[in-house]
C-alpha cells in the first residue's frame, strides 16, 4: 500500500480539478433550477397572507413594538404574516439572495441607503400611487424614491448628526452652539482645556465609521459626485481631510475611535461632540451612570463654512418595500398602516423613540413633546440628504475605499492630496464595474 | 523541567575540600563553576516561566474577558478606559439566558445538526477514505485529488450553488439542508485524515483476515473500524466544532425555526443600533460548554486520531 504524498504533478492535477469544479459549480448555481426565479415571487397578489421580513424583528430593543404591529394587523384583517428576520450586518445579502430566489415576498423593512440597491433588482412594487394618500413629509417622502419611482413607503425618517453635551460645554464656558467651522474650532479648544481626558470630538477615526467624513467633505464644499464625475479628489474633499488631521494632530479628536467607542466616551462624559442617528440619544444615554445625561444631550447642525451656508447631515431612517406577486396588495395596505396610522406610529414613538415619516405623525402630541425629536427634525434632517453613493451596489467598498485613504492620512501615510486623488480613482474604478 | 549538567571528579572533591577562607584555586573554580550552572538553570527557570505565563496570558485573557464581561452590567462594560477587574458583577446575563426559550432552540438545532454532520462526516469519510487507502483503481488519484480540492472553493460561491439547489428541491429551511451543506465542508478534511489513518494499519492483516475467511465487509467493521477508532472519533470531533461553529450557511439556508446557534446569538444580540455585550458574552460562555466538555472527554483520542499515521 503506498501513501504518496502530493506530487507537483498531482498539486497541478488538483488545482486543475479545483478550477474546474469552481467553474462547475458556478454553471450548476446558474443552471439550478431556481424555482425562485421562474415563479420568481409570484403568486396571488391578493393573498391577505404574506411575509414581512425585518431586521428589527430580531432584536430585542424593537421585537415587541414591531410584533404588537403585526397582531393587530392580522387580528383585524384576519391575516397571516410571516416573520422573517435576518442580522443587520448580513441584511442586505441575505436579502439580495432570498429576493434573486424567489424566496422573499410581501414586505420588507430595508434601510434608505439599501434601497437603490434593491430597486436595481426588479422586483419592487412602485407605490407612487399609495405613498400620496400617506401624508409623509417631503424629506420622507425622497427617502422612499429611487429613479424617479417611490419604493419605498418611509417608516421612519431622521438623520445622522451631531450631538453635544450641553453639561461640558456649559463647563468650559461654550454658552452658545457653535454654527460655522471655526466657532467649532475654538469650541473644541476650549473643551480640550478642560482636561481630564476629554476627546472635545469623538469623530470616527475608525475604517468602520470614517464615512462619517461625506458630510465634512460637503461642508467644504465637495459635492462627491457630479453627475457621472466623481469629485473627491477636488480641492474642497482635500480642505476637508486637511483640517480633519488637523484636528487630530491637535487631539481634539482622538484616534482609533468607531461609533460605539464614541458612545462609551459620550456616555462617560469624557465626549462633548459627537456623529451618531438620532436614536444615538436612548442608546448612548443608556449606557450612562449618569442618569441626567438624557437631559444634557442636544442636536447640533453641522457647523457650516461660513455664515448662511447650508448644515449637512447625511439622511438615515427606514422604509418599507414591497414585492411584486404573493401578497402584494395585502401588504402594501399593511406598510402604508404601519408607516401612517396615527396611534399606531405615534405608540411606536413612545417605544422606540424612532421618528414618524408624516407630517400627523410629528405634530402628535406625544411626538411633540419630545423636544430632542423635534428639535432634531427641525435643526438637522430638514437639511439632510442621502448619499450620491447609495445609488451603487458598490456603496460599501466605496465607503470603505474613502475611509481607509482618510486613514492614512490620519496616521500620517500619506497626505491630503494624494489620498484623495487616490480615493477619487478608486471610488470611480468601483462605479465603472 | 529542569537539567543538570554532571560534575567531574575534581569538582566534586573541590566542593568536599571547601572551608573558611583556606581555598585552593582548584576549589575556588569549582564553587564558580556550581555558581554558574545554578545561575544558567535560574534562568532558564525564569525564561520558562516567563514563557509560560506570556503565553497563558495571551490564550487566557480572551477567555477571562468573556468571563468578566459576562458577569458585568451593560453599564460598566461601556466604562472607559476599560477595568481589568470588574467591579459591579452580576448574574443576570445568565439567568437571562436561560429564560430565552428561543436560544434554547437554537441550542438544540445545534446540537442536532453538528451531531449528524459528525456521524454523517465519519461513516462517509471511512468508506472513502479506506477505499483510497487499500483498493486500486483507475481514477483513484483524481478522485483523491478532487475532494481535496473541493476544500479550495470560496464558501461564498459553494453557498449560492447550494441556495439554488435546495431551493429547487425544495430542502431550504430544514435541517437536511444544513447537515448537507456542512457536510460539504467537513468531508474533505475527514477523507485524508482517515485515510491517513487506514495506510498506517499493515496490509498483512487484512490478509490474514481473508485467509480467515473475513469478507471485505466484516474486515472493515471488525479489523480495522476499532484499530481507526481514535481517527474516527477525532475526525468526528473535527466536523462536529465545524458545524457547531458555521455561521454562514446556517443563516443562510435556514429559517428562524431551524437556525443554529451562531446565527441565532448574532441575531439576538447584536443589533443595528447596538451590541448586549454582557449577554452575548454570557450565551457564548454556556454554549461553548458542550464543544469543551466534548474535548475534554475525547482529547486522548483526539491527539491520537491527529497523528496517527505520521510515523510508519
Amino acid at each position: 500500500m503506498t501513501t504518496n504524498g502530493i506530487s507537483r504533478r498531482g498539486a497541478l492535477r488538483m488545482f486543475g480539478i479545483g478550477a474546474l469544479g469552481v467553474a462547475g459549480a458556478g454553471v450548476l448555481g446558474a443552471c439550478a433550477p431556481s424555482g425562485a426565479s421562474t415563479s420568481t415571487n409570484g403568486g396571488d397578489t391578493k393573498s391577505k397572507n404574506f411575509d414581512f421580513t425585518s431586521w428589527s424583528l430580531n432584536e430585542e430593543a424593537a421585537k415587541p413594538s414591531i410584533e404588537k404591529i403585526i397582531k393587530a394587523w392580522e387580528t383585524e384583517q384576519k391575516s397571516k404574516i410571516r416573520a422573517v428576520s435576518y442580522p443587520y450586518n448580513e441584511y442586505l445579502s441575505q436579502l439580495t439572495l432570498k429576493l434573486g430566489g424567489g424566496e422573499t415576498t410581501g414586505a420588507v423593512h430595508l434601510d434608505i441607503a439599501w434601497l437603490a440597491a434593491v430597486a436595481q433588482m426588479g422586483k419592487l412594487a412602485d407605490l407612487g400611487s399609495v405613498a400620496g394618500k400617506g401624508g409623509y413629509t417631503d424629506v420622507a417622502l425622497n427617502s422612499g424614491k429611487y429613479d424617479g419611482k417611490q419604493y419605498g413607503l418611509p417608516w421612519n425618517t431622521g438623520s445622522i448628526g451631531l450631538i453635544a453635551n450641553s453639561k461640558l460645554l456649559k463647563k468650559a464656558g461654550i454658552d452658545k452652539q457653535p454654527t460655522t467651522v471655526e466657532e467649532f474650532e475654538d469650541a473644541l479648544r476650549e473643551l480640550k482645556g478642560l482636561g481630564g481626558g476629554v476627546v472635545p470630538y469623538a469623530a470616527a477615526t475608525k475604517v468602520a465609521q470614517l464615512k462619517d467624513i461625506f458630510p465634512w467633505m460637503q461642508t467644504f464644499g465637495c459635492k462627491l459626485l457630479d453627475g457621472e464625475k466623481v469629485t473627491i479628489g477636488d480641492d474642497a474633499s482635500i480642505d476637508a481631510v486637511t483640517w480633519y488631521k488637523k484636528l487630530h494632530d491637535a487631539k481634539l479628536i482622538a484616534a482609533d475611535v468607531d461609533r460605539f467607542d464614541a458612545r462609551a466616551l459620550f456616555s462617560q462624559g469624557k465626549a462633548a461632540f459627537y456623529d451618531d442617528a438620532i436614536i444615538g440619544k436612548g442608546v448612548t444615554s443608556a449606557q450612562s451612570k449618569d442618569k441626567t445625561l438624557a437631559d444634557a444631550m442636544q442636536p447640533v447642525p453641522r457647523p457650516v463654512l461660513k455664515a448662511g451656508d447650508t448644515p449637512q447631515a447625511l439622511l438615515w431612517g427606514g422604509v418599507i418595500a414591497i414585492v411584486k406577486g404573493k401578497g402584494q396588495d395585502a401588504a402594501t395596505d399593511f406598510a402604508l398602516h404601519a408607516t401612517t396610522d396615527p396611534e399606531t406610529i405615534a405608540q411606536y414613538f413612545v417605544e422606540r423613540a424612532l421618528p414618524p415619516s408624516t407630517t400627523a405623525g410629528l405634530a402628535d402630541p406625544k411626538v411633540a413633546k419630545d423636544t430632542f425629536t423635534t428639535e432634531w427634525t427641525e435643526k438637522i434632517t430638514k437639511t439632510a440628504t442621502g448619499s450620491p453613493f447609495w445609488q451603487f451596489a458598490q456603496n460599501a467598498q466605496i465607503e470603505e475605499a474613502v475611509a481607509k485613504q482618510v486613514q492614512a492620512v490620519l496616521v500620517g501615510k500619506s497626505k491630503p492630496k494624494d489620498a484623495m486623488k487616490q480615493a477619487g480613482e478608486e471610488v470611480s474604478d468601483l462605479i465603472k464595474r | 523541567m529542569t537539567t543538570t549538567t554532571p560534575m567531574t571528579s575534581s569538582q566534586l572533591t573541590g566542593t568536599d575540600q571547601l572551608s573558611g577562607a583556606a581555598r585552593t584555586p582548584s576549589a575556588t573554580t569549582g564553587q564558580t563553576s556550581r555558581r554558574r550552572i545554578r545561575k544558567d538553570v535560574l534562568r532558564s527557570r525564569i525564561a520558562a516561566w516567563t514563557a509560560v505565563v506570556v503565553i497563558g496570558c495571551f490564550g487566557l485573557l480572551p477567555v477571562y474577558w468573556l468571563l468578566a464581561t459576562a458577569l458585568s452590567t451593560p453599564e460598566s462594560t461601556f466604562q472607559f478606559p476599560p477595568k481589568l477587574i470588574p467591579t459591579d458583577l452580576t448574574l443576570s446575563n445568565f439567568t437571562a439566558l436561560a429564560e430565552n426559550d428561543q436560544l434554547i432552540k437554537y441550542l438544540v438545532n445545534s446540537m442536532i445538526v453538528a451531531t449528524i454532520t459528525a456521524v454523517l462526516s465519519v461513516v462517509v469519510a471511512t468508506y472513502m477514505g479506506y477505499s483510497f487507502s487499500k483498493f486500486r483503481y483507475r481514477g483513484r488519484r483524481s478522485l483523491m485529488h478532487m475532494v481535496l480540492a473541493s476544500q479550495m472553493f470560496p464558501q461564498a460561491l459553494l453557498l449560492v450553488t447550494l441556495y439554488a439547489v435546495f431551493s429547487s428541491f425544495g430542502l431550504l429551511n430544514t435541517y437536511t439542508a444544513l447537515v448537507l451543506s456542512f457536510t460539504t465542508f467537513t468531508m474533505p478534511l475527514c477523507v485524508w485524515m482517515l485515510k491517513g489513518i487506514f495506510d498506517t494499519i499493515p496490509d498483512a492483516l487484512l490478509e490474514a483476515a481473508s485467509i480467515d475467511g473475513a469478507s471485505r465487509w466484516r474486515t472493515l467493521h471488525s479489523i480495522v473500524a476499532p484499530l481507526a477508532a481514535p481517527g474516527m472519533i477525532a475526525a468526528g470531533l473535527f466536523a462536529f466544532v465545524r458545524g457547531w461553529n458555521d455561521f454562514i450557511f446556517a443563516v443562510t439556508l435556514a429559517d428562524k425555526e431551524k437556525q443554529t446557534l451562531p446565527p441565532g446569538l448574532v441575531s439576538t444580540y447584536i443589533g443595528e443600533f447596538q451590541t448586549a455585550w454582557p449577554e452575548l458574552m454570557a450565551a457564548s460562555l454556556v454554549v461553548s460548554v458542550p464543544v469543551v466538555v466534548a474535548f475534554m472527554f475525547l482529547q486522548r483520542y483526539l491527539v491520537g486520531g491527529m497523528t496517527a499515521g505520521s510515523v510508519k
